[in-house]
């Protein structure tokens, strides 16, 4: 009993300061990034996280490995303190020859770290805006429209995938220019595909609040005479003689509108 | 036993086609392999059936949601006159339970199909306003009944067939029908007198409107009111659909061209 607790001693004396140190540090370390996990995730399940992402491919698929965005976003947080642990252990333990090289790796973790981050939530944004979208878009049965909520998604995507590769250092400008290109092409051609329909949304809500006429009456607009049957946002229905005339309400603003009064 | 088979294997014999109502897909999986046609018929498309007809109403009257349901697969061509047809439907709560033999005819033919799907005003209009006169007629205003009388569709033609009994709560408001105010609104607004007029878009252009319709050669049944008489007849003016609630015996009636088409019991829903 002696002997063992002697020679234990005497073991502990040859292994030097630093290196125990070294050890502590390391043990802190692990327990410092366990903590982290789990507070990270319970924070995230507080947050509604789970709730707020159900239904996304991302967490349809990290389910097919029994394990859930939460988790891997807790995980990560872990194993980022783990490996900060790891390298101020490290250099505790005065491990010379390799000094360079960790501090570099030192400086580079956690821009790497926020890179994940910023992916994974990249993806998983996209992925629920791709659902909304979707959504929204089920009560028009169109199936041409099936294009737009994947689109959606990659632009948000791609925004993240640019972030990331920012953070760590990669030269993306060539992309960057490649999205302001991309940007630029939307917004014009949006702006030139509703620019009638802006238009007449712009007159149909005069015409909703004002009401020059109402269902019922008997005018003559942009050159059509009937009865009205139907106004709203963006067209107005009238009738004559079993045709329905559907003219679009920048035309009505425009041309002006006769009132036919026996 | 064996007579009871016989008998079922009897009524199901030679049909042209298989109209399911509202099955469950498992169900539905059953009818693919055969040789007969499967129709399915129920308020949205679950089993992702190829051949489907969209029920907009959940008829309790089985015989109504027959007609529809048959009304429907000619209308797609799916059946035609002379056929013979099976419906396997749910007469009671719960799953399928009732085989019925109906041979396709003119007599099954009573526009009930039409009055959803052929109207001027969208399908879920009319839908809508069933639902809101059904609603109306169950729980009354405060508690008392009362009547109610909805035209749908082709409202400037009725807008210049009628005149306002009095100001038009409706004006410069732009509420549809559907929306969930509408039922406390129309609620309150029934208590007086006149039609509502609904545009096709589903939007209610009027209340207490007094509509004058040439009554000659509508021909509704004998002991319906005023309400009807006037709703009868401006569907055979214009190419509107009149959805009434009548204030005596508590039932939802619906006219198209001047004819009685589906009458409904609101307290059966």
């Amino acid at each position: 009993m002696f002997a063992a607790q002697s020679a234990f001693t005497e073991f502990a004396g040859r292994v030097p300061e630093r290196l125990w140190l070294a050890l502590v540090v390391l043990v802190i370390g692990v327990i410092a990034a366990f903590l982290v996990g789990v507070i990270n995730r319970r924070l995230l399940t507080r947050a509604g996280v789970p709730e707020a992402i159900e239904g996304t491919a991302f967490e349809r698929t990290v389910r097919e490995f029994n394990t859930s965005t939460v988790r891997i976003l807790a995980q990560l947080s872990s194993y980022f303190i783990l490996a900060v642990a790891v390298i101020v252990a490290l250099t505790v333990a005065e491990v010379n020859y390799l000094d360079r090289f960790w501090s570099s790796v030192a400086a580079f973790l956690p821009r790497l770290f926020v890179a994940a981050v910023v992916m994974i939530v990249g993806v998983v944004v996209g992925d629920k805006a791709e659902l909304l979208v979707a959504e929204r878009l089920r009560g028009i049965k169109l199936p041409d429209l099936g294009v737009l909520p994947p689109l959606v998604k990659y632009s948000i995507v791609y925004v993240a995938a640019l972030v990331a590769l920012g953070q760590v250092g990669v030269q993306t400008l060539a992309l960057v220019v490649l999205l302001a290109a991309y940007a630029l092409a939307v917004v014009l051609f949006a702006a030139l595909a509703t620019k009638d329909l802006v238009a007449s949304a712009a007159a149909g809500v005069f015409l909703l609040l004002r009401q020059p006429y109402v269902v019922g009456d008997e005018v003559k607009v942009a050159g059509e005479r009937g009865i009205v049957q139907e106004v709203d946002l963006f067209v107005t229905h009238i009738e004559a003689d079993g045709e329905d005339h559907v003219i679009p309400n920048h035309s009505v603003f425009r041309d002006g509108i006769v009132l036919i009064r026996e | 036993m064996a007579s009871l088979t016989d008998h079922l294997s009897d009524l199901v014999e030679d049909a042209d086609a298989v109209l399911l109502f509202s099955p469950t897909s498992s169900f539905h999986d059953r009818f693919e392999d055969g040789d007969t046609e499967v129709v399915v018929v129920a308020p949205d498309n679950d089993v992702d059936a190829d051949t489907f007809v969209e029920l907009p109403l959940p008829f309790d009257n089985v015989k109504d949601r027959i007609r529809f349901g048959i009304e429907g697969s000619m209308d797609a061509d799916l059946v035609s006159e002379g056929d013979e047809v099976v419906c396997i439907a749910s007469v009671f709560d719960g799953g399928s339970d009732a085989v019925i033999r109906v041979t396709v005819d003119e007599t099954v033919h009573t526009g009930i199909y039409d009055l959803f799907v052929n109207s001027r005003a969208e399908p879920s209009v009319i839908r809508d306003v069933f639902e809101l006169a059904i609603e109306l007629g169950q729980k009354g205003q405060k508690g008392k009944p009362v009547g109610a009388l909805f035209v749908v569709g082709d409202a400037g033609k009725v807008m210049n067939k009628s005149r306002p009994l009095s100001y038009n709560p409706f004006e410069k408001s732009h509420v549809h029908v559907g929306d969930p105010i509408v039922n406390v609104m129309v609620k309150e607004f029934s208590r007086l007198d006149g039609a509502f007029v609904v545009s096709d878009s589903g939007k209610i252009v009027s209340a207490y409107r007094y509509l004058e319709p040439g009554a000659e050669g509508v021909d509704i049944p004998k002991g319906l009111g005023a309400r009807h008489m006037a709703g009868g007849a401006i569907t055979r003016d214009t190419n509107a659909t009149a959805i009434v609630l009548s204030e005596s015996d508590g039932l939802v009636r619906a006219f198209k061209a001047g004819e009685l088409v589906l009458e409904i019991d609101p307290e059966e829903y």
